[in-house]
């Protein structure tokens, strides 16, 4: 107990330092330093009661996770709004790849079928299904207009709309796996991430933490691979029209 | 036919035949729709009404990539694809194409045998633009669309291309060219049709 009254106190400590020094300093943070800081005890509070929750109730873990889910398709959904219905497309791009995997894990018996298990392993991957989706939609759309009149010079030559689009989807794919790629190559020399740092925090030893980090990373890179196709592949199709023709959203 | 882009009404009341054997320019001045006519006819747009055909089947019923196969569209800006002239001569073709092929081809489109094996992407405009030319003839079209194919031409080597397009019309060949040259078009073509650019 006295651990966690030491803790709270020296976080109210380094936020009333950093208060008083920008106000010192005449930053005109002050304010702006209290608020950030009250705001995350409070959202830290709120998340901390939910999820002690969360691990109590299972049938609460699944609406987390459904949770986690929809605010993922809405961020990546809202970054593609040019294509129609776009937070659908990417609902699938995220969930299916990242449920899949968690289950995948499950089953085989990689992490104990409990939500304290669970909903950070779904969370991990549905962020990293996240990104990936953004990424390569964004990139595929910027594609798609640039690239306009590649694509129309192939299609002339007799190419069927799968075939003028490869190039492009190819180029959008590759940007969106780089984060992907080079956090799996530079993890521990650059990084440590969250997985590790929070186990070995919560009493792990480092070997099983590196263990755990190691299943959720490569898990991350076949999970971001998926999602990036499939938005891809549903990019595709809503910019194909009838005829071997192309479509090309407008830019936004 | 017509055709609306984005709301805006780009052609409408549009009509233009383009027989075999004839050169028939198409002359109207920027912003009137060649472009847009001319991708329309290869389906690479949609009109709202109207009826394209070709030899009198409507170019909705025919297979798109059959179509863009008995019908060439050297587009206005012409882009090069990765590789050599080579590669770009014979991208996407069905069966192997002959270097004999390939040079008549770049021949008929006034560039010499030496460009085969350069580097497409490290050709001047005016080259480039006979090369999407060739790129167009080695599918041995029945029609030949091209969007200001002169454009980045000097004065001499645009009238060698109009000329190699003339010959080509001899041969058979059905031939449109878009253009805002008229004395260009004049010397070249059997009919010119305009396009006045009203419903623009
Ligand atoms: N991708 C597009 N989306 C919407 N409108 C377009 C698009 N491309 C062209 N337009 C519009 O359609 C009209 C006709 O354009 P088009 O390119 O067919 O004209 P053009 O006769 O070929 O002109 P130019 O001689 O300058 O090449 C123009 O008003 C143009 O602004
Ligand atoms: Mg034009």
């Amino acid at each position: 107990m006295s651990q966690a009254v030491a803790q709270v106190v020296a976080a109210l400590a380094f936020a009333g330092l950093a208060a008083v020094l920008a106000a010192r300093l005449g930053l005109g943070l002050g304010r702006e330093i209290v608020v950030a800081a009250a705001r995350a005890t409070a959202q830290l509070a709120v998340v901390g009661g939910l999820i002690a929750a969360v691990f109590r109730v299972p049938e609460l873990a699944v609406a987390f996770v459904a949770l986690m889910v929809l605010a993922a398709a809405i961020t990546a959904g809202g970054r593609l709004r040019t294509i129609a219905g776009s937070r659908r497309l990417a609902a699938a791009a995220i969930a299916g790849p990242a449920l899949a995997a968690t289950g995948l894990l499950l089953a085989v018996g990689a992490f104990e079928a409990a939500p304290r298990a669970i909903v950070p392993t779904a969370g991990i991957l549905i962020g990293g299904a996240m990104a990936a989706t953004t990424l390569t939609g964004r990139r595929l759309l910027e594609g798609l207009r640039d690239e306009q009149d590649v694509i129309e010079t192939r299609l002339a030559l007799g190419d069927d709309v799968r075939t003028a689009l490869r190039p492009t989807i190819r180029t959008a794919m590759v940007t969106g796996l780089v984060p992907a790629i080079d956090q799996t190559r530079s993890v521990g020399l650059v990084t440590l991430p969250g997985t590790f740092v929070g186990l070995v925090l919560g009493g792990a030893s480092p070997a099983t933490a590196a263990r755990v980090q190691l299943v959720v990373l490569l898990a991350l890179l076949a999970v971001e691979l998926l999602a990036a196709l499939v938005i891809s592949e549903a990019i595709r199709r809503r910019v194909t029209a009838p005829g071997e023709r192309v479509v090309v959203p407008p830019a936004g | 036919m017509r055709l609306a882009r984005d709301g805006r009404t780009v052609l409408d009341g549009a009509q233009l035949r383009v027989p075999p054997g004839e050169v028939t320019a198409l002359i109207a001045p920027s912003g009137a729709g060649k472009s847009s006519l001319l991708r329309c006819v290869v389906r690479l747009l949609a009109p709202d009404a109207g009826a394209i055909s070709l030899d009198g089947v409507p170019v909705a019923d025919l297979d798109p990539r059959a179509l863009r196969r008995r019908v060439g569209l050297v587009a206005q800006t012409p882009v090069m694809l990765p590789g050599t002239v080579r590669n770009n001569l014979a991208y996407g073709l069905d069966a192997p194409l002959s270097s004999a092929a390939a040079h008549d081809a770049l021949r008929a489109a006034g560039l010499d045998a030496t460009f085969h094996d350069r580097d497409a992407h490290a050709l001047s405009g005016g080259e480039r633009a006979r090369v999407a030319i060739a790129r167009a003839l080695v599918r041995r079209p029945e029609a030949l669309l091209l969007d200001e194919p002169t454009a980045a031409l000097d004065h001499d080597v645009a009238l060698l291309v109009v000329d190699a397009l003339r010959a080509l019309a001899d041969g058979g060949l059905a031939v449109c060219l878009a253009t805002h040259d008229l004395p260009l078009a004049r010397r070249v073509a059997d009919r010119c049709v305009a396009l006045d650019g009203s419903a623009a």
